[in-house]
């Protein structure tokens, strides 16, 4: 039988994209249960309050990291091995290793949330796991990310595309952005002010630099491969990359408006988010200006709704997003629940819902079996519900609670807390939908990668049944 | 076998023609009109240099002074608030062990502040006796007070500005209301007593600075 080139690389690559999503979709359902005994505690302080392992601050940072590292790390992983070896018409190389350094990522990663629960936590944003679990997962991801690259070189053409670039990108940033937050953090520790403003520094560029860049490149890839138009406007994609390599470090660092800082460093960051419009217009242009030719297959087509889900709630969160980073705003939201929107969006409106249909792209092309579209669009439906009641109720919350607390003459418990408290019960309702949706999800992609778990049972007892009759 | 229901694009086109899109050479016209993307471009610049140099404070490390300007009233008002505050201070230092922290004193033992025709009258009455201390019988409101050798009031030992804060003071609280007491007529008095070292006696100050005021 002849195999096409596409196959023959999707069966290189079978084994190891399956191990990634199968432990994506685990993580996905760790974070989706911590999310809700997070929100549930906020409506009621005495849910869980007899564990130690379980109260707020514990939950809310694991759940933070097992959403990012987990999910994000594993679901990156995966995808980002399947679009490079598509694009560069190569065999994946490496598998081994590859699969040996991704369980070490996973045990890592799980060794590190026990520590969170157990009270090891770092103080640094997004470097909460305890600082032994480092250098584990470290070295696991320069060995996965050199093999996505070694893939990536041996590439039958020369040049690279715009998916190439963001997703090859957010690969080598995330160890940047470690490697220098770590220095600045551990090994050389930056004295006074500048330790937190580099702790909040890494929280927020690896969003912007390892979550964002890959989220956009899988939209770069999967928008043209899906509706077989080239990307419209393409030359000023590689303005808009050059435009986040050189703007998002410095952006990010605008939440510390009002902070104990040196006044020049949130005023940076607000001038750069303002600059942040270019690179968003030329993003949102690019997919929604190839995608909105053919309405039709956007919305038929499940895997680009997701996609187009994804990037429309991108352009439109960012610019929200410059809205808020101007100082007479962020004076009002600085220190409100909106924190939690940004973060929200970032991870859910954008980048999971961008995964999803990434997965749902590739999966029946590595595997050969589908998802049953009921169970698709299901998970479609509740996820687009369950972000925007979440978006909107953070949203709405979050500028409700800032102008509150700005007035000193209200009573904070009886009156400020009470008037955002609804806000934390719909949050707590939009936790249960996603995590439903997501199960739904998650059940699915294992069904399809294991689609007979027990099979190796049967195999098993036939044999020893055939050697009893021998 | 992949069962897409759109025939999409396949990677190798894919790469192939967005390599030659990128290739292309673009007139910068091409799809784009220049002029407003040029007005869009400017008015974000304009905008962002006014919100730098509003808002880095030249590059400084330190927040900047916070730079009030008051007029001469307010001005006026705040000296005399510090004073006031100041010589409540030093009245519950070194004065309301006797006169107690409500000024009134505790009866044939420790006249009473609060409403005394010696408090109010000449401000340098009220600093003679802080500089040199009173004895001998007096009136204050009507009642006798220093009858006994043993109740009478020693100097204060402090200094120029201090004396006439808690003047000022004594003289604004508890319903008084006299005008203020400046450290430079306090200064004037004990340079004009220096060579006093006795205790004032009541009678002499009472119809000194008091005849009028207490006939009774
Ligand atoms: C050791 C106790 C004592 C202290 C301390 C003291 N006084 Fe007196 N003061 C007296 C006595 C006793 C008299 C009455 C003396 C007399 O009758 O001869 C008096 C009288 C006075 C009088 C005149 C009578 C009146 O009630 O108006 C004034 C004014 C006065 N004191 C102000 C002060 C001030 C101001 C201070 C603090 C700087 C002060 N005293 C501290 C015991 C004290």
């Amino acid at each position: 039988m002849k195999f096409t080139a596409e196959q023959i690389i999707d069966k290189s690559a079978k084994w190891v994209i399956s191990f990634f999503i199968a432990s994506a979709g685990l993580w996905l359902l760790a974070a989706a249960l911590l999310a809700y005994c997070a929100a549930a505690k906020l409506t009621d302080p005495f849910f869980l309050s007899t564990f130690e392992f379980f109260t707020y601050g514990k939950v809310k940072i694991a759940q933070a990291n097992a959403f990012v590292y987990g999910w994000g790390g594993n679901s990156i992983f995966a995808v980002s091995i399947w679009i490079i070896a598509r694009l560069a018409q190569a065999e994946l190389r490496g598998r081994f290793l590859l699969i040996a350094s991704g369980i070490i990522w996973n045990v890592g990663i799980t060794l590190g949330l026990l520590g969170i629960l157990d009270g090891h936590m770092n103080a640094h944003e997004m470097l909460e796991m305890p600082r032994e679990i480092w250098p584990l997962l470290f070295i696991s991801y320069s060995v996965i990310a050199s093999f996505i690259i070694v893939t990536h070189r041996s590439r039958s053409k020369h040049e690279t595309i715009a998916p190439q670039w963001f997703i090859l990108a957010s690969l080598l940033w995330f160890p940047a952005l470690f490697i220098i937050a770590w220095n600045g953090l551990e090994i050389n520790p930056a004295r006074g002010t500048l330790q937190a403003v580099l702790s909040m520094w890494f929280g927020q560029s690896l969003i912007w630099l390892w979550l964002t860049p890959f989220a956009l490149g899988v939209a770069y890839y999967l928008i043209p491969a899906i509706t077989g138009r080239p990307i419209d406007k393409y030359y000023l994609a590689i303005f808009g990359f050059w435009c986040i390599a050189l703007l998002a470090p410095w952006s990010v660092v605008h939440h510390l408006e009002g902070g104990p800082v040196p006044m020049w460093i949130p005023a940076i960051g607000t001038v750069m988010s303002i600059a942040m419009i270019f690179p968003i217009a030329v993003a949102s242009t690019n997919f929604h200006a190839t995608a909105f030719k053919d309405i039709d297959i956007v919305w038929n087509n499940l895997p680009l709704r997701f996609v187009i889900f994804g990037t429309l709630s991108y352009t439109i969160s960012s610019y929200i997003g410059v809205v808020f980073s101007l100082p007479a705003v962020a004076k009002l939201t600085q220190f409100s629940i909106i924190n939690e929107f940004h973060f929200n969006q970032r991870v859910y409106g954008f980048f999971s819902m961008i995964v999803f249909g990434a997965v749902y792209h590739m999966l029946p092309r590595v595997t050969g079996k589908d998802i049953p579209v009921g169970a698709k669009s299901f998970h479609f439906w509740t996820s687009a519900l369950g972000v925007l009641m979440l978006l909107l109720a953070y949203l709405i919350g979050g500028l409700t609670h800032g102008v509150l607390a700005q007035q000193p003459s209200l009573d904070w418990a009886s009156s400020v807390i009470a008037s955002i408290r609804p806000y934390f019960l719909i949050t707590q309702i939009a936790f249960v939908i996603l995590g439903l949706s997501q199960l739904v999800f998650v059940i699915n992609i294992w069904k399809v990668l294991f689609p007979n778990p027990f099979q190796f049972l049967n195999n098993s007892s036939n044999d020893s049944a055939k050697n009893a009759v021998a | 076998m992949a069962p897409a229901k759109f025939d999409g694009m396949k990677d190798d086109d894919m790469v192939e023609i967005h390599s030659n899109l990128g290739r292309e050479k673009h007139p910068p016209t091409k799809g784009f009109l220049v002029a407003p993307l040029i007005f869009v471009f400017g008015c974000l610049i304009f905008v962002c240099s006014i919100q730098l140099a509003h808002s880095t404070n030249s590059f400084q490390v330190h927040p900047p002074q916070e730079i009030v300007e008051l007029t001469e009233e307010e001005k006026e008002a705040l000296r005399l608030e510090r004073k006031l505050d100041s010589g409540k201070k030093i009245f519950t230092s070194k004065c309301a062990s006797c006169h107690q922290p409500n000024g009134l004193g505790i009866a044939t033992q420790y006249p009473p502040l609060a409403g005394s025709e010696w408090v109010s009258a000449n401000p340098e009455l009220i600093t003679k006796i802080i500089l040199k201390g009173l004895k001998g019988e007096i009136t204050v409101k009507g009642e006798k007070y220093g009858t006994s050798p043993a109740a009478n009031m020693v100097a204060v030992p402090i200094n120029d500005r201090e004396i006439a804060n808690v003047s000022t003071y004594v003289r604004n609280a508890w319903g008084n209301s006299a005008s203020e007491v400046f450290e430079s007529d306090v200064a004037d008095i004990r340079t004009n007593t220096a060579g006093q070292n006795e205790q004032w006696i009541g009678e002499a100050l009472q119809s000194e600075y008091l005849s009028g005021a207490s006939t009774e």
